[in-house]
């Protein structure tokens, strides 16, 4: 088998298991707490050194699948140790190994009990992640993508809030029961398709109207409850509130795109037909959660509640670039998730530096914290206005190219003009801003009234420099984002190629190929 | 001088049968030594068991694989489907005993309790040797009548007895349907010979069609009961409650991969021609059994019963490979039952683990805070309970991918779907031991049983569940290989 891969070294795996071992190596033979923290931190540090050569050496010219690898696994059932990544997933792997080093460093001090669990969590946290974007492998990826289930449960459950316990529950079976129907669409197709778990063979693949009717349903629901998209999203507010900061950041930084990334990569190029279908009913529900779930974020009491909130409405922006299928509106889809990995994350981490100090998320409880914070004040302000999309920052850049892409979207299907359909979109603009400064003014403006708030110290150096590299990207793909469209471009190209073909003629086609021999078959 | 002449030729391959032989003999002589060794030692006793099954093991292995697998006149088959398992039942009581290392000692008669597995797993390797329903009873009533026994251990705890005699009542009445059913199949078919049954079964126009499918339904009914398949799984919850742990541990596998192994022959041999029929029973069964199993668990306090419903769920998940009817099907009933044995007994030891005076812990809410006490078995306790729900990469997660892809490969996607959400409500109640274990403040406090025997059962079952989570080829070539001569 022919293998893309200019490095002739197994980049992925190793960016996959390293912090596996390090994990392990902390399990093992580590039993100091410093040198436990010291230890997670070297392994995200070095993950994530072993993760650039990805972007080195990225060909930027192809759609074709990189850095490949291929091993038999399971030969029994046609399963393959099969990894690559494309544009889509290259920028993911990234956002991963760097998000991860911010959660070790911002969980340093805030975490005090069983810190060896923790970072051992977060470690096999990173594997799964890793390993889901670069599956190649429907059966590999499946497994990734569940197995990520038992850090995030364990996460959730003991450093949580109050409550960790109802949201964790229910984090994990929403989760689970979503993806499960996802695993029975993977056997039919795998047996639809002669027998193979291969993404690529499924991308090439003729499936009948049928069958990607229902198979696209079975991913809907497994996806659509990982992004979260409305109505199957309450499980979202509640994990992200009881999660502890790190938890809430790599969940929205990371495990969010996940669903975003299976329509990209399941929905879209295997099932075009049925995405086509379906485009009207996943825009429409885009915009019940861009425009619903803003409204729903005004009126949260809770800092990290509203962030959540927040965080629906933007993947609904994700959503609705992606069933545009314009290069337009899927590439601004991408370029939106990675700037809400950077935005969504570092005002989790605003809100968890804030609570380190006080111990309470209730907005109601803060007020005038420029006085004693004047630079966490200047770095909130920054990611408020990110958020708001302000141009200048990455979420800009991702937001117009959406609106552009819906703009320009020719999908026959639609039951409204799409100028109607962006102008919908467009509201959010005007209430992310609403929710978003209403509530840093209550939260960081006026006068210095309560005494608790008065004790708060400013950010320490530890902290000053999680929010560095998060600051330096989002301005950098706000003024300069070429680098990024760069990447995507080939990739998207091929993928809306890939999901505006009908597979329709192809697959009658080959109904009529065997039709003859079967008759034959009975002479 | 007169020479003695046999009625019958003397059988050939005669040591096919040899480690059933070796089981017979050997439960006698344990039985035997137990009265002659003083009760200071009877921890020999023991000892001499375990290493009986080994040593029986390691017979079954070097006699199998010949070119000839029946002897007895063809009463008796020794394939590769039968070695299997031979092994797992021999695998599975080897763990049992050494979870009863400890936790049987201080009762009298340590003797009788090891004869009755011995004899109990004699039972057990006749079943699945049998080619016909004499012999497959025989083992049957044999293996039943141990495990009566062994429920009933500790006979002055009233519990115990209780289960004991509703498990008898039920064992009972179940024997009475299969031996009902079996006599409407002979009536029939005037034979008792699986295949030959199976033949003239399949010949027979309608005229014997009532009979055939009344014995049909009375002999799966009767073999279900003894499997715990919902609806008739009643008596499982009382006898897996009311038995000495390990024995709860040994009785929710070995029988029930002896009662599998009966089941399939059964399905493979005598009722080829009435798949369609028996399929649609099938399905009733599995669906009822996976519901069944995956809800009531929710709602029970004591983590044996909750066990036993987990494994009228799994028992639900492998008839799907019984209703799929491949050979991928029945190759996944192997593979599900050889990971569900790790599973069961590396749980089952550390409920044993968790003693204190004479107190045993077996409420859920005993393993509240129990990643602060013990860390690592409360880690081994998570694993295991996560491959249980079939979250990978454990082992429970390829266990129920053979059976979802063998009933999907016949087209019952619809089932398959009913199956996996009830995994996913199933997996609730393991991921809430995990809760207790990790999220919960410890309440109670262990004195934790020491025991190397134990703790090597607890980690080895772990790591083989975890090593199987990541790699499982090997063990799925072995069991597409064991069911090669099935269909």
């Amino acid at each position: 088998m022919d293998l893309h891969n200019v490095l002739d070294f197994p980049i992925l795996s190793l960016a996959i298991f390293l912090p596996t071992f390090g994990a392990l190596f902390i399990w093992l033979f580590i039993k100091d707490e410093d040198a436990i923290r010291w230890a997670a931190l070297a392994t995200s540090v070095a993950t994530f050194i072993v993760t650039l050569p990805l972007i080195f050496k990225f060909d930027t010219t192809t759609s074709h699948m990189q850095f490949e690898e291929f091993h038999q696994w399971i030969p029994a059932f046609n399963i393959n140790y099969q990894l690559g990544i494309d544009g889509i997933s290259m920028p993911f792997i990234i956002l991963t190994s760097l998000l991860i080093i911010i959660c070790i460093v911002s969980a340093w001090k805030c975490i005090q009990t069983r810190i060896k669990e923790y970072m051992i969590s977060f470690l096999i946290l990173e594997t799964t992640l890793i390993g889901v974007f670069s599956s190649l492998d429907a059966i590999l990826f499946y497994f990734f993508w569940e197995a990520l289930l038992i850090p995030m449960y364990l996460m959730i459950g003991i450093w949580g809030g109050k409550n960790r316990v109802y949201a964790t529950l229910k984090f994990f079976l929403y989760t689970l029961a979503g993806s499960v129907l996802m695993l029975i669409a993977l056997l039919a197709m795998y047996f639809k398709a002669g027998e193979t778990f291969s993404m690529l063979a499924f991308m090439d693949f003729p499936f009948d109207f049928q069958w990607q009717f229902w198979i696209f349903l079975a991913f809907f629901i497994a996806f659509a409850v990982k992004v979260p998209m409305w109505p199957v999203h309450t499980w979202l507010p509640d994990a992200h509130t009881e999660a502890p900061t790190a938890g809430s950041v790599i969940l929205a930084g990371v495990l969010l795109k996940m669903g975003a990334y299976g329509y990209l990569r399941f929905s879209l190029p295997m099932l075009p037909d049925a995405s086509q279908y379906f485009a009207p009913m996943m825009i429409g529900l885009s915009l019940v959660a861009i425009v619903y779930i803003s409204l729903v974020a005004m009126m949260q009491r809770d800092m990290k509640r509203l962030i959540a909130y927040s965080s629906i409405a933007h993947m609904g922006f994700v959503t609705l670039g992606t069933f545009v299928f314009t290069v337009q509106g899927l590439e601004g889809a991408v370029v939106n998730m990675i700037s809400h990995g950077f935005v969504a994350a570092a005002l989790f981490l605003c809100v968890g530096v804030m609570y380190d100090r006080l111990h309470t998320r209730e907005i109601s409880d803060y007020g005038g914290v420029v006085n004693v914070m004047p630079v966490f004040a200047a770095i909130m302000l920054f990611f408020s206005m990110a958020n708001v999309a302000l141009p200048g920052t990455s979420a800009f850049i991702g937001e117009i190219m959406v609106l552009l892409g819906t703009f320009a979207t020719d999908v026959d299907t639609l039951p409204v003009s799409a100028k109607w359909i962006a102008i919908a979109a467009t509201i959010s603009v005007v209430l992310s801003a609403c929710y978003t400064l209403w509530m840093y003014k209550r939260v960081v403006m006026g006068d210095l009234i309560k005494d608790t708030v008065r004790s708060m110290s400013d950010v320490s150096k530890r902290e000053f420099m999680m929010f560095v590299p998060l600051i330096l990207l989002t301005l950098w793909v706000g003024f300069y984002p070429m680098p990024v469209l760069d990447v995507l471009h080939a990739t998207v190209e091929n993928l809306v190629e890939q999901s505006t073909t009908s597979k329709l003629d192809a697959a009658a086609a080959l109904l009529l190929e065997h039709v003859p021999a079967v008759h034959a078959g009975t002479h | 001088m007169s020479e003695v002449v046999f009625p019958f030729p003397f059988p050939e391959h005669l040591d096919l049968i040899l480690p059933e032989i070796i089981m017979a003999v050997m439960g006698m002589v344990v039985l035997m030594m137990s009265v002659f060794i003083s009760k200071g030692r009877q921890h020999i006793v023991a000892w001499t068991s375990i290493a009986t099954c080994i040593a029986v093991i390691f017979s079954v292995i070097s006699v199998s694989g010949q070119d000839a697998s029946m002897t007895f006149y063809g009463y008796f088959e020794l394939d590769a489907f039968a070695t299997y398992a031979k092994i797992l039942i021999l695998v599975a009581t080897v763990f049992a005993m050494l979870l009863s290392l400890n936790y049987i000692k201080d009762v009298e008669n340590v003797g009788e309790y090891y004869t009755m597995m011995l004899f109990a797993v004699l039972g057990m390797m006749l079943m699945v040797s049998a080619t016909n329903f004499v012999i497959m009873y025989l083992g049957l009533e044999l293996m039943a009548l141990c495990i009566y026994v062994l429920v009933a251990y500790q006979r002055d705890v009233l519990r115990s007895t209780e289960a004991a005699l509703k498990y008898f009542i039920l064992g009972a009445l179940s024997s009475c349907m299969l031996l009902y059913g079996i006599s409407f199949l002979y009536g029939s078919t005037s034979s008792f010979m699986y295949v030959e049954m199976g033949e003239i079964i399949a010949a027979s126009g309608d005229d014997a069609r009532l009979a055939v499918l009344t014995g049909m339904m009375f002999v799966l009914a009767g073999l279900a009961f003894k499997v715990s398949v919902a609806p008739f799984h009643m008596w499982t919850p009382d006898a897996y409650e009311g038995a000495p742990t390990p024995i709860t541990a040994f009785m929710s596998v070995a029988p029930k991969v002896a009662g599998l192994i009966v089941f399939m022959r059964v399905l493979t041999d005598v009722l080829p021609g009435l798949q369609e029929e028996y399929t649609g029973m099938l399905i009733f069964f599995a669906v009822l059994s996976m519901a069944v199993g995956n809800i009531a668990a929710i709602a029970q306090r004591n983590i044996k019963r909750m066990l036993a419903y987990s494994t009228i769920g799994h028992i639900g998940f492998i008839l799907l490979g019984m209703i799929a009817g491949t050979s991928a099907g029945y190759a996944g009933i192997l593979v599900y039952m050889t990971i569900y044995l790790f599973m069961t007994m590396g749980v089952f030891g550390i409920i044993i683990m968790m003693r204190r005076d004479n107190i045993q812990g077996e409420l859920l809410d005993d393993f509240a805070g129990l990643a602060k006490v013990r860390p690592g078995y409360a880690l081994a306790m998570g694993l295991l309970m996560f491959s249980m729900a079939g979250i990978p990469f454990l082992g429970g997660f390829w266990a129920k991918y053979v059976v979802f892809i063998a009933v999907i490969e016949q087209g019952h996607i619809i089932l398959a779907t009913l199956g996996v959400l009830f995994s996913a409500i199933g997996a609730f109640y393991y991921i809430r031991i995990i809760k207790y274990m990790y999220f919960d403040e410890e309440r109670v406090s262990f004195n934790f049983a020491k025991g190397i025997p134990i703790q090597a059962t607890v980690v080895l079952s772990t790591v083989i569940i975890v090593a199987v989570g990541l790699y499982p080829e090997p063990i799925m070539e072995v069991c597409r290989t064991a069911v090669i001569g099935l269909l």
